[in-house]
């Protein structure tokens, strides 16, 4: 095979790559302060928490469902783990495996509920999202909590080089999910439950089992997110993430390759996505655009890449 | 059986808004008195218009998650007519063609490219946020002529204007499912699509219609709102998505598509609407009240979903 062709076909597989080459050298060209080693690193500590969240959004999509209290789920982490830590004073560990836990509760009873009740995804999850937003919020009187302990912070915020440790965390969940997802058997058989159900489950697959862990997985992932944030921001707030941060990671895991209709999807292709939204919100920021537009060109790209992703897969 | 199951549904939802209604009367002194029942049913209006087309969407097996979105777009999208001197009338119609063609679109999307309606509503939620943000230039708008509060705050016969809008929707609704040939196709779309497309009934005029209806729907309902509260906020959508599911849920719209009354979307409204009244008379925080209709939503269609389960369950023969 010529060498062109095997260009060609890395690309139109892994379209984010392209995306974001592409969205840096026209970045570099055109934004100034955009091409500077400071201006990448801040990208990647911008891209590296909800990279983790969209591994999870990139599981639960491949099943064919749909996560819609993820960014809840980070509100709620968010505030547990600083209540513990702050006003309750529990140990650190003890306190962040407590919010993990509690995450893996809401994903258990989100996989419970779309597997064994059959109650379709997004109401399952857009109800324990409003119910999560509610008791994060009743928990905490709606208030934030500032000024965490320094110890609890170092985790997410030493600085290696340039990087945060919360890159470096990223990534080891990056490379872990790497695995889980394209050289485990777990993996293979979510791809098989995604593309068909009933072909999996007649052939042997554990399909309940599988679908409700990949809800499992995005909560935890999403309690990791909240418990990365309230480091990075300093502050725990029961209405960090939300609705937007859902709709961002959707858009990510979407500009990532994740096929809507089941079955596709990668890790790489996850972090690319969201390094993608996050040049393109850096290049907003450098050029002064008012920061209401980011929503407007956010859903423009997700529009555009959705009818992009399905104009490929009908060839 | 079918039906006689529905009407113990229905009977159940009554006895519901009957429950509350009697409790909360019991216990609430100001309650039951006609100025808050008016009240109530007025801030309604705006939920219950937007679950019209939410359940005709529901109906066909679909789900509207934009709702939210074009609430604020369209009556944005008015208001801005209106502060440039059009008349408010054409204004108004912007408005609800700008809905309808939304509405069109997701329809389309899921039509043709075949895309999940609940990532398209979604996305198309989220795209008419962000341009009613950019509209607005991230701030709300205020101070509309009288004859437009008016359509919003003012009475005709003692009887709000907004109930009337309301009325006039849910009886057009009823009218296009239950009196027309396209509102047998929906249910017969929601019921079993390849039958459907056996019948060599076009399926793509079916989605189309519901879809850009439930637009409509929803600009009514944004500029109704807006309207209301004489102001325009670019993110006045908030919890109506929430609420509009939650209205058909309760309704007995059923989530699996195929069955599902248009009026009793109404009655689910009602219900919530009265729920969250009494829960801020009782003075429990707002807070709470999401919390509640959360669970509501899960436990409603999750018994629906168990019932449907256990019958499919013994229909199976292998």
């Amino acid at each position: 095979m010529p060498k062109t062709r095997k260009w060609t076909e890395f690309f139109s597989k892994n379209g984010s790559v392209a995306v974001i080459l592409l969205l840096v050298i026209f970045s570099s060209l055109f934004v100034n302060h955009f091409f500077a080693l400071n201006n990448f690193a801040l990208i990647l500590k911008q891209a590296a928490i909800p990279s983790i969240a969209c591994i999870g959004m990139t599981l639960v999509l491949m099943t064919g469902g749909i996560d819609l209290s993820l960014g809840y789920m980070i509100g709620l982490s968010s505030i547990s783990v600083g209540l513990l830590v702050k006003t309750y004073g529990v140990s650190i560990p003890l306190s962040m495996l407590i919010t993990l836990v509690l995450g893996a509760l809401v994903g258990l009873f989100n996989g419970f509920c779309v597997q064994k009740i059959k109650v379709p995804a997004f109401i399952t999850t857009l109800g324990t999202g409003f119910i999560l937003l509610g008791v994060a919020q009743i928990i905490s009187n709606g208030a934030s909590i500032n000024h965490l302990p320094e110890a609890f912070l170092a985790i997410g915020k030493t600085k290696i080089g340039l990087l945060n440790t919360t890159v470096f965390i990223s990534l080891g969940f990056c490379l872990v999910f790497y695995y889980v997802l394209h050289l485990s058997t777990f993996g293979r058989s979510l791809s098989a439950f995604g593309l068909s159900e009933p072909a999996s489950r007649l052939s042997g697959c554990p399909t309940a089992r599988i679908n409700i862990t990949v809800y499992v997985i995005s909560s935890v992932l999403a309690s990791v997110a909240g418990i990365l944030l309230s480091m990075d921001v300093n502050c725990a707030q029961p209405t960090m993430g939300g609705g937007d941060y859902t709709f961002q990671v959707i858009t990510a895991a979407v500009l990532g390759g994740v096929s809507l209709y089941g079955g596709i999807g990668s890790v790489p292709g996850a972090v690319f996505g969201v390094i993608s939204l996050k040049v393109i919100n850096n290049c907003i920021n450098l050029l002064n655009v008012p920061y209401y537009w980011g929503s407007a060109v956010l859903g423009i790209i997700i529009l555009l890449a959705i009818i992009f992703q399905n104009a490929k897969g009908r060839k | 059986m079918n039906r006689k199951y529905g009407n113990a549904k229905n009977l159940l939802l009554l006895g519901l808004i009957a429950a509350i209604v009697l409790v909360s009367g019991l216990m609430i002194p100001r309650f039951l008195s006609l100025e808050n029942i008016l009240n109530v049913i007025r801030q309604t209006a705006i939920v219950s218009l937007v679950s019209y087309g939410s359940a005709m969407v529901i109906i066909i097996r679909g789900i509207d998650l934009s709702v939210g979105g074009l609430i604020a777009f369209c009556a944005m999208i008015s208001g801005i007519m209106m502060k440039s001197g059009l008349p408010m009338g054409l204004a108004m119609l912007a408005g609800v063609v700008c809905g309808a063609l939304m509405g069109l679109f997701s329809g389309v999307m899921v039509e043709k490219l075949e895309v999940p309606a609940f990532i398209t509503t979604l996305v198309m939620g989220q795209v008419a946020t962000g341009l009613s943000l950019v509209l607005g230039g991230g701030n709300s708008l205020g101070g509309f002529s009288d004859a437009y509060v008016f359509i919003g705050n003012g009475s005709f016969l003692g009887i709000p204007i907004s109930i009337y809008i309301t009325l006039f929707f849910v009886i057009l609704s009823y009218l296009i499912m239950n009196r027309t040939r396209l509102g047998t196709h929906i249910y017969a779309l929601g019921g079993n699509e390849q039958v459907v497309r056996n019948q060599g009934i076009s399926t793509a005029k079916i989605r189309y219609f519901v879809f850009a209806y439930s637009g409509v729907c929803a600009a009514v309902a944004g500029i109704l709102l807006s309207a209301q509260m004489n102001t325009v906020h670019p993110q006045q959508g908030g919890t109506y998505q929430l609420d509009a599911v939650a209205a058909c849920v309760i309704g007995g719209v059923n989530m699996a598509g195929g069955e599902g009354k248009v009026y009793l979307a109404l009655a689910g409204a009602l219900t919530l609407g009265f729920l969250r009244n009494a829960l801020n008379l009782i003075g429990l925080h707002p807070y709470y009240q999401n919390l509640i209709v959360g669970v509501l939503l899960i436990l409603i269609v999750g018994m629906s979903m168990y019932r449907r389960n256990k019958a499919l369950e013994k229909s199976l023969i292998f």
